[in-house]
């Protein structure tokens, strides 16, 4: 379970979010859907220790981020980019990732198998297309089997065949009882694959429910996105 | 759900597996390497230039100790390039929040990575030193000037531990600025312009890291005033900590 409750950050005289709060549960895919510049990286990064919040609380279970034991093992995050430095190989940089929780190199050979990279490990990350940059990052998230997957702009990047496999993949998580959290500013991506919504812009929530429920009388959740984020019904 | 997990480590496992993770993330980066052969390199032609300055008897002593150490004033510059590179190569394809969501207490994470950088300057600065005064003592053979062992011994131990600090200050400073050209300039721009300069004019320079440093390993003028090797080495290595944990409070407390 992710708790989000009046979340609040400033940066110099901007407030960048305003009051974000909401709860991303388990067995369930919740989309975190926003425009660019909502707000939405931000909220991730203060749930994931990164950034710090003016105000408020994030909190993973019952502690922030920073507290967890063993924070590979429960929360795997993807952010933007790959996260890995451009003159390692990809497989030294999830071996890197798995020695500071102390996961045997066979599980590095494992993910790197999940998300189809296997072929592509001995290269160096700089080389990496973008569609395969995010494989690697989702790699990164998958190594401690985590309970928790935090993901932002997953289907960025990547090709049709990348997201029909990253959509499967997310709803068999969820279907085994694991929490998913996941942003992004593409609205026809995620429809089929998430279950909660949480709306955000300017930094403020303005619309959290299942899915169904936010799309409401419109006829796609594309069509009720615009109409909360622009005041415009289509 | 978000049960703790069920075995919980411990913090002294927590703190090795940090140290392995830095320790791995330093060993697989081509750019410790090249960065470390390439001072090597560039150390032992330079001790070669000294050498055959000293044949000719334009360096004013024909000591294996001095001659062969010469070049580490240059060679340092690598060590300060490679203490740079350490920290900022984490600022690189947003590599820093992979470090942080899997080594969320920064405190930790920042010592294993300066204890990581410590394991591997130590040796390297340990060979490059040594690998001067061997070239030169071995070129100079019978016509090098007698040393004591307790000499070469002192002078090799402190250009050693001068090297590794000056790595370590270099890479507290590489994550204090962050940009790696911008951390080499402003650190060469000490060692080599700012700091020669203050020697010259002030007293008080002689107790900064560079001044400090070199009384560590370049013999000491009869002046009572003067810093000795074992107070240089007090003096750089209480500048290190001092550095490391002023960053270290910063580093703690700001948005990656």
């Amino acid at each position: 379970m992710i708790t989000i409750d009046d979340l609040v950050k400033r940066r110099g005289s901007t407030e960048i979010l305003s009051g974000i709060g909401f709860q991303a549960r388990p067995g369930r895919v919740t989309g975190f859907l926003g425009p660019n510049g909502a707000g939405k990286s931000s909220t991730l990064r203060i749930l994931l220790g990164l950034d710090r919040a003016t105000s408020g609380t994030a909190l993973i279970g019952s502690v922030p981020f920073v507290q967890l034991r063993d924070p590979l093992a429960t929360v795997g995050a993807m952010l933007d980019g790959s996260g890995a430095h451009r003159a390692r190989t990809g497989r030294a940089h999830l071996r890197w990732v798995a020695r500071s929780a102390g996961l045997p190199r066979g599980r590095v050979d494992e993910v790197l198998d999940m998300v189809g990279l296997t072929s592509a490990a001995s290269r160096r990350v700089g080389s990496y297309s973008l569609g395969m940059a995010r494989r690697l990052g989702l790699a990164a998230a998958l190594l401690g089997d985590p309970e928790i997957l935090i993901l932002d702009e997953p289907v960025n990047g990547l090709d049709p065949d990348g997201i029909r496999w990253i959509r499967t993949f997310l709803r068999e998580h969820a279907a085994s009882g694991r929490t998913v959290l996941l942003s992004s500013h593409l609205m026809g991506e995620l429809a089929e694959t998430v279950d909660d919504v949480v709306v955000i812009h300017e930094g403020k929530v303005v619309a959290d429910g299942t899915l169904d429920e936010i799309t409401g009388s419109h006829r796609t959740l594309e069509d009720a996105f615009f109409a909360l984020t622009t005041g415009n019904a289509p | 759900m978000t049960a703790p997990m069920t075995a919980t480590r411990s913090h002294g496992r927590e703190a090795a597996q940090a140290l392995a993770a830095e320790m791995s993330k330093l060993a697989s980066l081509p750019g410790t390497w090249l960065t470390l052969g390439g001072t090597l390199v560039v150390n032992l032609i330079l001790a070669i230039a000294f050498t055959i300055a000293g044949l000719q008897g334009s360096t004013g002593t024909r000591s294996a100790v001095d001659i062969g150490l010469a070049s580490i004033g240059y060679a340092q510059a690598g060590f300060v390039v490679l203490g740079v590179l350490t920290a900022c190569s984490e600022h690189v394809g947003g590599q820093i929040r992979t470090t942080l969501t899997a080594m969320p207490r920064r405190a930790l994470q920042f010592t294993a990575k300066h204890l990581a950088l410590a394991m591997v300057v130590f040796p390297a600065a340990a060979i490059t030193a040594a690998s001067g005064v061997v070239l030169t003592a071995g070129v100079l053979g019978d016509t090098a000037a007698p040393v004591t062992s307790g000499r070469v011994a002192g002078a090799l131990g402190g250009v050693t531990a001068y090297l590794a600090l000056t790595s370590l200050i270099s890479a507290a400073v590489g994550a204090l600025v962050r940009r790696t050209l911008a951390a080499v300039v402003v650190l060469l721009g000490y060692f080599f312009i700012a700091g020669p300069l203050l020697r010259d004019h002030t007293a008080v320079a002689k107790y900064l890291p560079d001044g400090a440093g070199f009384a560590m390993w370049f013999p000491a003028a009869d002046d009572a005033s003067a810093v000795t090797p074992a107070q240089g080495a007090l003096l750089l290595t209480a500048w290190t900590v001092a550095l490391i944990v002023f960053v270290l409070i910063g580093y703690r407390r700001w948005d990656m």
